[in-house]
């Protein structure tokens, strides 16, 4: 993955930030500051766990794109309220289909051959911190 | 490989003992577990050998190769050589600190010399956040039930949370490690654990924890102590076995002070949590009748006026 594209993501992440204000809520800060910090956090822990380095370019990126089952959930937001059992497990699938979407492409990226739970775990931290965003 | 029935895993427990006791029959110094083996297994890229395979390895690879010099500790390559660890390892690490068994000691049975710090680190991080959420969602189910109680999302527990469980994971076996290279000097037949498998061994022993706090938002006290005790009981022991064959050289009084304090502090974080993230909410519409006078309370139960309705849709903004 040598070319890093961050078009896509901050599209992404400006959809996200669109559909919350479509929805009521004013949060382009934390959108921002949570990519930011969430990348540098997988950032660090991936050029720990392999054993070839990667650039933060690739990280935010491959983060970005896989971000937008989110914007799906913030999407829906807009037409009924997530704040029941429907919602949280519809956040729920979100969250793994993200994560593991994100880990999937780090993993076959970095050769780094049974370590994909270990990736998805972190992402799925991160990806659950925009989902209650969204959802609350 | 010649060795192919070498490398199936046997459950030789006495060998681990007697290998873990004659350190100089390995080919790994002591004081450094990580020099040839760490770079062996980048080198080698799954890492995922055990035992006897580790050995014959750094055997044949410690002639080839020129011993590198350490990299210090602030660069990444420092570290890399603890987050090396597979899917498969960290789950088996985290099933033998569930079910520990007296006599299997957990650093040389399932940690086998090659302590990481991915398990402890995301077992801390998820504790604190589990117990931060379930904390909230405490009140808020209190809330749906009793109308008159009155919640607002308490974002300080996550820092909180955060700072006491971390500090726990690394200072209390920092204690400890220094505690036992003090008493080095009695002991002739085993080393004593790194700094950094006895931080290893700590963290794993946290997870059962875990969902234990999911467990504690059921409203039924004597549920909610009955788990804790269990927890309790489970993780202590696994200290323990881990710690026993270290200490039985020791002398009694020595041993068995120590034994008990690694148990009390354990306890004491558990208890710790239960109070704080727990407060229990009586039934009735009594003052909580709650000891830490420094924790500021997050339930008000008197008949609050028509005022929370504006705040909780003040809140909904945030």
């Amino acid at each position: 993955m040598n070319e890093t594209d961050l078009a896509g993501p901050i599209l992404f992440c400006v959809a996200l930030g669109a559909t919350l204000l479509l929805a009521g809520k004013v949060q382009f800060g934390y959108i921002y500051g949570m990519s930011g910090i969430g990348c540098l956090g997988i950032y660090a822990l991936l050029n720990l766990m392999s054993s070839s380095g990667v650039s933060y370019g690739c990280v935010a990126s491959v983060l970005g794109y896989c971000l937008l089952p989110m914007v799906i959930l913030s999407g829906s937001a807009v037409f009924f309220s997530l704040q029941g059992m429907i919602g949280t497990v519809l956040a729920l699938v979100i969250i793994v289909w993200c994560s593991l979407s994100a880990s999937k492409i780090f993993i076959s990226a970095l050769d780094m051959e049974g370590q994909q739970l270990l990736v998805a775990y972190p992402c799925a931290l991160l990806y659950g911190l925009f989902a209650l965003l969204t959802v609350f | 490989m010649a060795a192919a029935d070498e490398l199936a895993f046997h459950e030789f427990e006495e060998a681990t003992n007697l290998l873990a006791e004659t350190p100089d029959v390995t080919t790994i110094s002591r004081s450094d577990p990580r020099t040839p083996e760490g770079q062996v297994a980048v080198a080698v890229g799954s890492g995922g050998g055990y035992g006897a395979e580790d050995e014959v390895e750094s055997d044949k690879t410690a002639l080839l190769q020129e011993p590198q010099p350490q990299p210090g500790f602030w660069t990444f390559s420092y570290y890399q050589s603890f987050f090396d660890v597979d899917t498969s390892q960290v789950l088996d690490r985290i099933k033998g600190s569930l079910l520990p068994r007296p006599g299997h000691s957990f650093v040389r049975h399932h940690l086998r010399n090659r302590p990481d710090l991915y398990g402890p680190f995301w077992i801390c991080a998820t504790l604190a956040f589990v117990l931060a959420v379930t904390g909230n969602l405490t009140v808020v189910l209190a809330q749906r039930r009793d109308p008159s109680i009155h919640y607002s999302p308490q974002f300080h527990k996550v820092t909180v949370a955060g700072i006491t469980i971390y500090c726990y994971a690394w200072l209390v076996p920092l204690a400890l490690w220094a505690f036992l290279q003090w008493r080095k000097g009695v002991r002739e037949r085993m080393g004593p654990y790194t700094f950094l498998e006895t931080v290893c061994f700590y963290g794993y022993s946290l997870f059962i924890f875990i969902p234990t706090v999911v467990l504690w938002l059921i409203p039924v006290p004597w549920l909610q102590w009955l788990f804790g005790a269990l927890a309790l009981a489970l993780s202590a022991a696994g200290l323990v076995f881990t710690l026993w064959p270290i200490v039985r050289e020791d002398t009694r009084l020595v041993a068995s002070m120590l034994l008990s304090a690694v148990v009390l502090l354990h306890a004491l974080l558990a208890m710790g949590c239960k109070f704080y993230f727990f407060q229990p909410l009586p039934l009735e519409h009594m003052a909580p009748a709650h000891q830490d006078t420094s924790l500021h309370p997050n339930v008000v139960l008197t008949p609050t006026p028509p005022r929370p309705m504006i705040t909780e849709g003040l809140r909904l903004q945030v």
